[in-house]
């Protein structure tokens, strides 16, 4: 076998000590997501889970899993040593808040915002355009919902993460409409959504309805600008991963846009909205970008290759029609609620047993597992 | 020389082919076009056994760059043979703009 020499300054595969380190990372915040699973399961009167996972399930599943996962990504892109300071700093928070030292969490996390907003701040200066700043702005609403979570704020906490969640996969998504031909009335109106719910979040803290509506409005907005301009209106014509994703991508901007309509009756106090406002932006649009990006993204953090197959549809599809069933029964129907939960933390399940039945066939294949895709899409671009 | 390839080339032509048709192999996953059709393969050199490509990608905050160097080593060592030394790197001047993606992936995306 000759050598494979590859010179600085390349994103370099990670040495055996790093790969086990991030894998370590993933498996916490991996752990995290079971808790937080659990904890809502319970909320919902579909199973038990210890207090910690009770009292703090939008914690564990933001804090803890996404921005664990979030920073880990940002450190990977940038690449060298320094930028894991901010996924280790919020997988200690996760640890932390599992051992029942809520403020010690909180405390971790705002030095893993801190460190995710200069990581961020790294690549803006390598690359200044919208969606790098756009990715940095999103850190700092990270920053301010840790802070307020650790100072035991009543509101604007979640706002806070949510923006800090849809605001990173907007921006990522940003990124990708440059591919595009430009529109700039589509520009204009970004600027203008993303303007909007920032002021949102910083309202919410305030508590009160204006804030609330601004926000709502916001999410439905941004829902459907990502409906109407992404680039997967056109990858869903591709096929394999690319299709997968864009699936998994229009879904869930569907939701976004439901869930900010939801957000504003919730604002106005229609209560039944609640569950549709908060778990069509958690599960319908966010936990949907993650199905649609992690065999992609997950041997880009751990250096473990996988192929994507058609499987990984299935669960996809249990979780929206799951959501579905759950957001249609409400209060009302507590049983099929219930159940519907159930079928949403399953429809999870599925798919981490997936990714990991793909990661093993790949290191059991050595080498035959190569990329996630097979050669450019000639379907794609044989369109006229 | 000049050739008509794809991206600037500095070697000899057999060679360059080789690496041309390797290199249309590597895919960025997400968009589900070739890095060559998407302007990001900046140059390459083949000299004997050693080929040194320069790269960038559409982000400066894509997290799977790494895999798409890997991805350019493997169709390489698979398209010349495994003696071969292969160089990648990642750069980000000049910035990638648009205009760098070929007239194809740009009907592809509605251009």
């Amino acid at each position: 076998m000759g050598a494979r020499a590859h010179e600085p300054p390349r994103a370099p595969r990670p040495g055996r000590v790093r790969a086990a380190g991030r894998l370590a990372l993933v498996a916490i915040a991996a752990l995290s997501l079971a808790a937080g699973i659990a904890g809502g399961l319970a909320r919902m009167g579909a199973g038990s889970a210890p207090p910690v996972a009770i009292a703090h399930h939008a914690a564990l599943m933001i804090a803890g899993f996404l921005g664990t996962v979030i920073s880990l990504e940002r450190a990977v892109a940038l690449g060298g040593t320094v930028g894991f300071a901010a996924p280790v700093a919020s997988a200690a928070g996760a640890v932390l808040l599992l051992a029942g030292l809520p403020s010690a969490a909180g405390t971790c996390w705002i030095a893993a915002s801190l460190a995710l907003l200069a990581a961020s701040a790294a690549i803006v200066r390598r690359q200044a355009l919208p969606h790098t700043v756009l990715l940095a702005v999103a850190s700092a609403l990270w920053l301010a919902g840790n802070v307020g979570f650790t100072l035991g704020a009543r509101e604007g906490v979640i706002e806070s993460w949510f923006g800090f969640l849809v605001l990173t996969i907007a921006a990522e998504r940003l990124e990708l409409t440059r591919l595009l031909p430009r529109r700039p009335l589509a520009r204009v109106c970004f600027r203008a959504i993303t303007a909007l719910l920032l002021a949102a979040v910083l309202a919410s803290f305030r508590g009160g309805l204006a804030g609330g509506v601004a926000f709502g409005l916001a999410l439905a907005a941004l829902g459907s600008w990502l409906w109407r301009y992404d680039l997967a209106r056109r990858t869903i014509h591709a096929s394999g991963f690319a299709r997968f994703a864009a699936a998994a991508l229009l879904a869930g901007y569907a939701w976004l846009a439901c869930a900010g309509v939801a957000w504003i009756a919730l604002a106005w106090g229609c209560i039944g909205a609640r569950d549709l406002a908060l778990h069509g932006v958690a599960l319908g649009f966010v936990f949907s970008m993650i199905l649609g990006h992690a065999p992609m993204v997950l041997p880009a953090l751990t250096g473990m290759r996988m192929r994507f197959s058609n499987a990984f549809y299935v669960p996809l599809v249990l979780l929206h029609v799951s959501l579905a069933v759950r957001v249609a029964a409400g209060n009302g129907h507590a049983a099929w609620r219930a159940a519907a939960g159930r079928a949403n933390a399953l429809a999870i399940a599925l798919f981490a047993l997936l990714v990991i039945a793909a990661l093993v066939r790949a290191r059991q294949d050595r080498g035959g597992a190569g990329a996630i895709m097979e050669g450019p899409d000639l379907a794609l671009c044989r369109r006229p | 020389m000049k050739y008509d390839f794809p991206f600037p080339y500095c070697g000899e032509r057999e060679a360059g082919e080789a690496i041309a048709a390797a290199l249309q192999r590597v895919i960025d996953p997400e968009m589900a076009l070739g890095i060559v059709d998407l302007g990001l393969v900046y140059g390459v050199e083949a000299e004997g056994a050693a080929v040194r490509v320069r790269i960038t990608m559409t982000s400066a905050a894509c997290p799977v760059a790494g895999l798409i160097m890997d991805d350019i080593v493997r169709e390489l060592e698979a398209a010349l043979g495994t003696d071969t030394q292969v160089h990648v790197e990642l750069c980000w001047e000049p910035p990638w703009a648009p205009e760098l993606m070929s007239p194809r992936a740009r009907r592809a995306l509605g251009a």
